[in-house]
């Protein structure tokens, strides 16, 4: 029984953004980065995120409204409606027909915005800040993901690197100040651009492979934005099943993401603390199932 | 980057941009960034006026918020699902090729990803009656090939030519020609290829390394850039178009030893499904092996604990014909060997 680690790593960034609802305040100024050489955890892990906002209290939602800013066509509306409805079933004690209109009512409290260039990009912004105003539901903002339009603002900057990062200061610099005026959580997607190459196989920390993948290549801005960072990575470890009727003994593989949460917050002292958090999950057909 | 002109919203006249372009203002993003009460000192404008043209230009260039309910009940009408033809690549496929993604089939060469290529626009234009673009950029489509294979399907002549004349071809061999088809192809001839034969349903490109990879590595960054590009013009069309996109690449090996799809980890994340073809050495010594393994790399779908990720599913190739009636239609599911 081998234990393969996948080279994969999903590096998430999360922000924590002062969220204040109803009276209570939740202590989180999010700005979460999930980056992902592969891409299974990484849409899990926001499709999570998305079906815990906008289920009902009932069924262990928030009730609050998201905006999910797609900048790659990668939101597939059909798993999420997959995980939801999972989700609204086992909540569920007894099989009512009102499925479609809960469906519906939690769906109406998504907004979807595809955005297909990083000065778009920065007009939607600025346009969101009016809906931010007139919906104070409004509290989680995905972006799938900010990495998106890395080369095509490279190449256009030419060769000063003020120019090519440009597009992207100005969107985080919008970001910081929506974070501060409407307290909103802001999770966002980093893709890995450069693929991490663990060593033999025997190694199966996911710490080791981290060091060169999760090395942050976006603007500095942005770099000071962030104040939480989750690495996701994924690791196949063969599960035993027992040996069927037949005689043929199938070895199930479960794909286990591995998520750790660097959160550097900076305190009255001078130096910043580094938090660190780990946690794993599956992936089934209900979503993510944390370990 | 859209530079201010003119005419472009009621109340920007030519004195007014002139008037912005003193202020370093040249650009709509300039003008939405930028505080409006000083701009309208500056440019001795009045601050309604400039409210209002911000208002406006804001409204015409941003994106849209779509409801999440509206997405989901327009993907339900629109979402098809093509079947490839061959009953096990379907069952790999979690039933066929999605409309509205693009979907990847990787290999080495001899692997057989082109007669995949050529049997889906066979079947889509025979048995679903529905108009194909095909992009070739290797020059290994032959009209003969095509013709053979339907001849498997049908002796009718007419049926034959029928669906040929649905299959339309473009043969390119470089990056810019491909972006200027795609572009031509999403701003109008698309619909025109559907006339007379059934809409278009889907748009296959084989191979998109071909053209993309000489101009990976080194120091410019403008293969990365173009590369970008091209997949985004594909996930628009295949998005607004509600085709399905089916791209070609090639394997390199990663530092391990295993095969990978080619073009990096930028591209990677680019098609939403992705399926590894591999040959498939067969116990009998039979000189031209046509059996195939298909793994599926990533999906969207099978997100299920009970499911493998990795499943090989044995495809038959015909040697001359698809004859994938005959094909090993039980998906053998074995587990992926790692590197072992």
């Amino acid at each position: 029984m081998c234990v393969c680690v996948c080279v994969c790593v999903c590096v998430c960034v999360c922000v924590c953004v002062c969220v204040r609802q109803s009276g209570v305040i939740y202590v989180c100024v999010c700005v979460c980065v999930c980056v992902c050489v592969c891409v299974s955890g990484k849409t899990e892990l926001l499709y999570h995120l998305l079906c815990r906002c906008v289920l009902p209290v009932a069924t262990g939602g928030l009730e609050v409204d998201v905006v999910f800013v797609d900048t790659d066509y990668s939101l597939d509306m059909l798993r999420l409606v997959n995980i939801l409805e999972s989700r609204l079933n086992t909540a569920r004690s007894t099989s009512s027909p009102s499925d479609e209109a809960e469906l519906r009512s939690c769906l109406s409290r998504l907004l979807v915005v595809h955005c297909s260039s990083s000065s778009q990009l920065l007009l939607t912004l600025h346009f969101l800040e009016t809906s931010l105003s007139s919906r104070p539901g409004l509290a989680l903002l995905l972006i799938d993901s900010i990495s998106a339009f890395y080369w095509p603002d490279r190449c256009e900057g030419g060769a000063s690197i003020a120019k090519q990062e440009e597009k992207l200061s100005k969107c985080t610099e919008l970001l910081g100040r929506l974070l501060r005026d409407y307290r909103i959580t802001v999770f966002a997607t980093c893709h890995a651009i450069r693929r991490s190459y663990s060593g033999p196989p025997s190694s199966s920390s996911s710490s080791s492979s981290s060091s060169e993948c999760d090395r942050p290549y976006l603007c500095r801005r942005w770099q000071r934005l962030v104040t939480h960072r989750l690495l996701c990575s994924r690791q196949e470890a063969a599960n035993n099943m027992a040996a069927t009727a037949g005689g043929s003994v199938e070895q199930r593989r479960r794909q286990v993401f591995t998520v750790n949460c660097t959160s550097s917050s900076s305190s009255s002292s001078s130096t910043t603390k580094k938090a660190y958090r780990s946690t794993s999950f599956y992936v089934t057909d209900g979503g993510v199932e944390f370990i | 980057m859209v530079v201010l002109r003119g005419g472009m919203c009621p109340g920007l006249d030519e004195d007014l941009v002139r008037g912005l372009r003193a202020v370093d203002i040249k650009t709509v993003e300039d003008l939405v960034s930028s505080d409006i009460e000083e701009l309208a000192q500056k440019c001795s404008v009045s601050y309604k006026a400039l409210f209002a043209i911000r208002r406006v230009l804001l409204a015409q260039h941003t994106a849209f918020p779509v409801s999440g309910a509206d997405l989901y009940e327009e993907l339900l009408s629109s979402t098809a699902i093509l079947s490839t033809g061959n009953p096990s690549l379907d069952k790999v496929l979690d039933s066929g090729l999605y409309t509205g993604e693009i979907t990847e089939l990787s290999g080495g060469p001899g692997s057989g990803k082109s007669q995949v290529c050529f049997g889906v626009a066979v079947h889509i234009a025979y048995h679903l009656k529905q108009s194909v673009i095909f992009i070739d950029t290797t020059g290994g489509l032959t009209a003969r090939r095509l013709l053979q294979m339907l001849q498997a399907e049908t002796n009718n002549t007419e049926e034959q030519m029928e669906a040929l004349q649905r299959i339309h071809i473009f043969r390119l061999f470089d990056v810019f020609s491909l972006l200027d088809c795609l572009y031509g192809l999403r701003s109008g001839r698309l619909q025109q290829a559907s006339v007379g034969g059934g809409s278009v349903k889907a748009v296959i490109l084989d191979s998109v390394s071909a053209v993309i990879s000489p101009l990976l590595g080194g120091k410019q960054n403008d293969g990365m850039s173009l590369m970008i590009q091209v997949a985004g013009v594909l996930k628009t069309m295949a998005k607004d178009f509600n085709v399905a996109a089916l791209v070609t690449n090639h394997v390199t090996r990663s530092g391990s030893g295993e095969l990978q799809p080619g073009l990096g980890v930028s591209w990677s994340h680019i098609p939403r499904t992705r399926i590894l073809l591999e040959r498939v050495e067969e116990a009998t010594a039979v000189s031209h092996s046509s059996l195939r393994s298909a793994t599926l790399i990533k999906s969207s779908r099978q997100g299920g604990t009970t499911r493998l990720l990795r499943i090989h599913s044995q495809i038959q190739l015909g040697d001359t014909l698809w004859a994938w009636l005959s094909s090993s239609g039980s998906a053998s599911v074995c587990v992926a060997e790692a590197a072992s």
